[in-house]
């Protein structure tokens, strides 16, 4: 037998400099972010209000108003989003119109979010009489993570096995049957993993927010949707456009708390994912 | 194989005039032909001669295809299984299919059986209509221990004998099967095809396979089916060994045209 001889792997070897160098980066960023931080910013931030003031400043009321804006933009996005993929893909004659649909969504998913603000503007914050407040902000992020939402359930939808389809509607399965208990339980964790991705983009948008009109200051948290809008990325973007240098630090406290979220959402989602995935096999 | 089949057994399924179109492209063209009460029948013929797709009107899963349209009519038990009244669920559950992929469920076996049962309202006793079906395909043996096994880690051939159990389970008057064995090995095959004759008597069994030698073995009857055309339909014995037409016969000796 003749040694075996190690072959060059050029690509190989790129991609590995590739995901070190995003690596680095995302290290180098992250240790920016908390050596600004940690000039100045304590645990009391969390409790302390929304102010232009540098004095007793902090991030509780924001990012109160992002968990809300997660929650409401759930709650909304999903079932459209999720229904409309399952109806598109499971229900709807393959139509002009449908195929109109499926193009129209695919394009609303890389439209700039700031678009997605005047929207939001015009038909929450005014038609509807809404108002610049946490409702609207949910309903405005709800509308900008719907074409996330159902890209990438229809993505997974369309990923289950036919035979499991035929196979179902075989034994005298009723559409809705099929669609519980074969396609949802098999496509479940592409689902959960795509929404999650959608909801990253949503959960640290500032744009449509801006747009919307939020809060410069806010002492206490907000109880209800019908406070007015607050969330960490704008304020991360109002205390990081002050020139004084303790609202940098500020801001980087705040960016560190959003990461934190979208982390903790990103994991809760992976061990969801986990269990679909299991579950399936 | 049982006694051959006089012409003038009662049929269970009957198509008529039976044509298929996805799209422009015509899958089937005015086939009509009769299948009688309790016999086994071959559908035979080459790669996309249509077999498949044959099989799919007697149970209306061909409409699941986008753009396939069929006209004609196919009669079962005295209706016509295109009539405008008639659920194309409750089709499926009186003319059963099991298909040429072996798909089980990714569910416990218990759970695989259970399926078609339970979707259709099922409330008698479960676990006793598991062992049955599964008695039938000679499985209860090898998972009576633990039904709760996936299905998935079951062998080839235990995949499909689970499938045809499982479709049984629905008590269907007709089992439709799609090349039952072409993704099983020899030992597997033949295992398959003595629980497909022990089931004769009890149910009408309509196979496509692109293995003449197994419609020979099997069927009482076999139909020819060529480019979307049904060329001949009778008695296997008689058109193995005295086909009608010069296609069939070159079909069945291997040669090509």
């Amino acid at each position: 037998m003749t040694r075996h001889k190690r072959r060059r792997d050029p690509v190989g070897a790129a991609c590995r400099v590739a995901a070190l160098a995003v690596l680095s980066g995302f290290l180098v960023f992250t240790a920016y972010l908390g050596f600004a931080a940690s000039r100045g910013v304590g645990i009391d931030v969390l409790r302390g209000a929304s102010s232009g003031a540098v004095d007793g400043a902090g991030m509780g009321p924001a990012l109160a108003g992002t968990l809300w804006l997660l929650l409401l933009t759930a709650v909304l996005a999903l079932p459209i989003g999720i229904g409309t993929a399952i109806y598109l893909e499971e229900y709807a004659p393959r139509t002009r119109v449908t195929a109109v649909i499926e193009s129209v969504a695919a394009n609303l998913a890389g439209v700039p979010s700031v678009i997605y603000g005047i929207v939001g503007l015009a038909l929450f914050v005014r038609a509807l009489g809404m108002g610049p407040t946490i409702l609207a902000g949910g309903c405005t992020l709800a509308v900008l993570a719907l074409p996330g939402v159902i890209v990438t359930s229809r993505t997974a939808i369309r990923r289950v096995p036919e035979g499991l389809r035929l196979a179902a509607y075989g034994l005298g399965a009723t559409r809705w049957q099929v669609v519980r208990n074969q396609i949802l339980p098999a496509a479940g964790s592409g689902i959960v993993a795509g929404c999650c991705a959608a909801f990253t983009r949503t959960a640290g948008a500032a744009a449509p927010l801006l747009v919307l009109g939020t809060a410069t200051f806010m002492s206490f948290a907000p109880q209800t949707p019908a406070h007015p809008l607050t969330s960490l990325p704008t304020q991360i973007f109002t205390w990081a456009t002050r020139s004084q240098e303790e609202f940098a630090a500020l801001a980087a406290g705040a960016a560190i708390m959003l990461l934190l979220l979208l982390l903790i959402m990103n994991l809760i989602s992976a061990l969801v994912v986990r269990r679909l995935s299991g579950a399936a096999r | 194989m049982s006694s051959p089949a006089a012409p003038t057994d009662a049929p269970v399924l009957t198509a008529e005039r039976l044509s298929v179109r996805f799209g422009r492209r015509v899958a089937l063209r005015d086939i009509s032909l009769a299948i009688p009460r309790g016999r086994i029948v071959s559908i035979i013929g080459p790669s996309g001669c249509g077999k498949t797709t044959l099989l799919r009107c007697f149970n209306r899963m061909n409409e699941l295809a986008s753009g396939a349209r069929t006209s004609g009519a196919v009669h079962f038990a005295g209706m016509d299984l295109y009539g405008p009244d008639i659920d194309p669920v409750e089709v499926r559950r009186r003319i059963g299919m099991v298909f040429q992929q072996t798909t089980p469920f990714p569910k416990s076996v218990f759970d695989n059986i259970a399926f078609g049962p339970r979707a259709s309202g099922f409330t008698g006793d479960l676990q006793g209509l598991v062992e049955e079906v599964l008695t039938s395909v000679g499985l209860w043996s090898e998972v009576a221990d633990d039904l709760d096994t996936p299905a998935l880690e079951l062998s080839a051939g235990q995949k499909q004998r689970l499938c045809i159990a499982r479709t049984l389970a629905l008590k269907p008057d007709v089992l439709l099967l799609d090349e039952p064995t072409s993704a099983l090995d020899p030992e597997a095959t033949a295992r398959i095809e003595s629980i497909i004759r022990a089931l004769s008597p009890r149910y009408t069994i309509v196979i496509a396979t692109y293995n003449r030698w197994q419609a020979a073995r099997l069927s009482d009857l076999t139909a020819f089916l060529d480019r979307g055309e049904l060329l001949e339909y009778g008695l296997t014995e008689t058109l193995f060994t005295n086909p009608r037409e010069a296609r069939t016969e070159s079909y069945l000796t291997g040669r090509t045209q």
